[in-house]
């Protein structure tokens, strides 16, 4: 028995030693992170405490000691009808978000490839490039001002020119979240082609000219090569993103859609309901609910995608 | 070069066809907006948005620029990007700069920490507590800079940078008497640039074209930067209005706000040609890393 506790004795005291050692030697390199990390600590590690809001019924007068209320936030919200909505718009404008981005931005990515003329693939990428370049409010009033605004929107003279009556957009919510769909892919399209373009640039040419010496057409090159040498990037990116499904893109819907609430019922994502729920309501409770509720699904999401990225690339893996 | 097949050639006119087509849609809107912004608003009334406008007019633009808040938008935006990406770039480099030497042991530890919330995240209720209850951030300009100070991303960005400096160099500058500080002001990076460059550029655009922190926190009118003035274009009309500094009704609504579009995106495209480069290198460095 004594044996054992002066074993570990020294070792404890050489441990913290080690530690005092550490910082003597080192403590310019430290104390060059703790800017970046005291910011980070207050932004996102002193928030953590504050989800005790969520089995509160919180008051500014008793802030953080707030009467408990147990899993009442949490039952206010899974049996309103926005539970539902929101977790279904925002899951639903995600996942086409992931799908129509990787497939376009894919498929630009190889035609830019192909083309022969270097000085047309700059042209098009620079236009391609430019949306990414705009605030989502400038996107926004781009598409809800100029493009389907009602009057004298583009979309209107378009439906016009086909003969058909024109559409009071911001009266109609159907449409809104493909339009919200499309602006995305709009905006982002430029920026990811670029990202499968260096994908396809770091492919072996050698690959390339076997394959046109083995009579292989450009479609067959395609498909054979270009392809599978992407899909590791594509499923690596598309694993990433999984992460992300239940976090809504409030900055660029919130733009778009504000607070038109006719346009809510495919518009209303978890983000832009919390928002709303703060700002306007001052419904403290059942937000921190929903935030957590959020934040546990992410974690798990988070958790599995990378579990998954890891089993089948450990490099890429984020942790 | 081998001979071109009448069937590649058709292929690449069809190649060419949808890059040109989705390469328009990219700018159409954009052109509109320009030549919408230069309309008179009576042929708008009448025609509706056109590419060449029946009567050109600059009575738009001049309202514009005699509204004050379009001055105190883009000093309010162009203060809050310079300070903000300065602040950020200093913030973030020193701690990638930390935690890419060898020899320091915790820096895997560190890194973790700024991993974390990357994993986890406590919600934007707690977030907006600790902001406007404890740091009580609202209706200042700190609101729109510290909250986005520290990106993980970026720290790592520029740890995976420096961290292919040779160990060598900073040893050498050490025993030279060089201290840590000076060894990264003088050393680091002056041979960093290109990812430094770049870096702040990104950082630069996030804090241009942010809003939603203004939204979140910002209820003074003088202290709304460019975008969120932009985003609130309908109540500034109607304070102008109200003023009657443009004889009341006669205010051309729908032209003042696609001129006031255009005025808040006009930097950037000036900057685009110079800057876009830069850019494509970032994210072909970002996409290296994962």
């Amino acid at each position: 028995m004594k044996s054992i506790e002066t074993s570990v004795r020294p070792a404890a005291g050489k441990k913290r030693n080690a530690f005092m050692v550490e910082m003597k030697r080192n403590y310019p390199y430290y104390l060059m992170m703790v800017p970046a990390a005291l910011i980070m600590f207050v932004f996102s590690y002193l928030p953590m405490p504050g989800m005790i809001v969520a089995f509160q019924d919180f008051n500014f007068v008793d802030k953080f000691k707030s009467p408990f209320v147990g899993w009442d936030n949490f039952k206010f919200f899974f049996t309103s009808s926005y539970a539902y909505r929101t977790t279904f718009n925002t899951i639903f404008i995600n996942l086409n978000y992931l799908v129509w981005t990787t497939f376009v931005s894919v498929l630009f990515a190889i035609l830019l490839n192909e083309i022969r003329s270097k000085l047309a693939t700059k042209f098009y990428q620079n236009m391609m490039f430019l949306p990414y370049f705009f605030s989502a409010v400038v996107v926004g009033k781009l598409v809800t001002d100029i493009v389907f605004s009602d009057q004298n929107g583009i979309a209107n003279q378009i439906i016009h020119l086909f003969g058909h009556e024109p559409i009071v957009w911001s009266q109609v919510s159907g449409p809104w979240g493909w339009i919200i769909i499309g602006t995305h892919i709009w905006k982002t399209a430029g920026y990811s082609s670029i990202i499968y373009l260096a994908s396809i640039a770091g492919i072996d040419d050698h690959l390339y000219e076997a394959a046109s010496l083995d009579g292989a057409t450009r479609w067959q090159q395609i498909r054979t090569i270009t392809l599978p040498m992407l899909t590791p990037v594509i499923i690596i990116m598309t694993l990433l993103s999984i992460g992300g499904m239940l976090r809504g893109d409030f900055d660029t819907i919130y733009s778009i859609v504000g607070d038109n609430g006719l346009l809510f019922a495919h518009t209303d994502v978890i983000d832009t309901y919390i928002f709303r729920a703060i700002k306007q309501a001052a419904d403290f409770g059942p937000t921190a609910a929903v935030g957590l509720y959020q934040s546990v699904v992410g974690f798990i999401l988070v958790f599995g995608s990378n579990a998954l990225v890891k089993r089948y690339n450990k490099d890429s893996a984020l942790f | 070069m081998h001979k071109r097949s009448p069937s590649e050639r058709i292929a690449q006119l069809f190649i060419h066809l949808i890059l040109f087509a989705f390469a328009v849609c990219c700018i159409y809107p954009f052109i509109v907006t320009f030549m919408v912004s230069l309309s008179s608003e009576k042929s708008i009334l009448f025609n509706g948005y056109q590419l060449i406008p029946e009567q050109f007019s600059t009575l738009a633009y001049r309202m514009v620029f005699q509204n004050q808040f379009i001055y105190t938008g883009y000093g309010v935006s162009i203060l809050v990007t310079v300070v903000g990406t300065l602040l950020s770039l200093f913030i973030c480099g020193m701690a990638g700069y930390a935690m890419s030497i060898q020899r320091v042991r915790y820096r895997n530890v560190v890194a973790m920490f700024f991993y974390l919330p990357m994993i986890f995240n406590a919600g934007t209720l707690p977030w907006y507590l600790v902001c406007t209850q404890f740091l009580h951030l609202q209706n200042t300009v700190w609101a729109l800079i510290v909250p986005l100070l520290v990106s993980p991303f970026n720290v790592f960005l520029m740890r995976n940078y420096f961290a292919t400096v040779p160990a060598s160099l900073v040893e050498s500058a050490e025993i030279d008497g060089c201290g840590v500080m000076k060894t990264f002001v003088k050393i680091i990076i002056p041979l960093s640039k290109p990812i430094i460059a770049t870096v702040a550029l990104f950082i630069g655009l996030m804090y241009w074209n942010d809003w939603s922190s203004a939204l979140w926190f910002i209820d003074n009118t003088h202290l709304y930067p460019l975008q969120y003035m932009l985003y609130r274009i309908k109540s500034i009309m109607d304070f102008v209005r109200q003023n009657g500094a443009m004889g009341g009704t006669d205010m051309p609504a729908a032209t003042f706000q696609v001129a006031t579009l255009f005025v808040t995106i006009g930097p950037i495209v000036l900057l685009y040609p110079f800057v876009q480069r830069y850019f494509v290198k970032g994210i072909m460095v970002g996409a290296v890393k994962g």
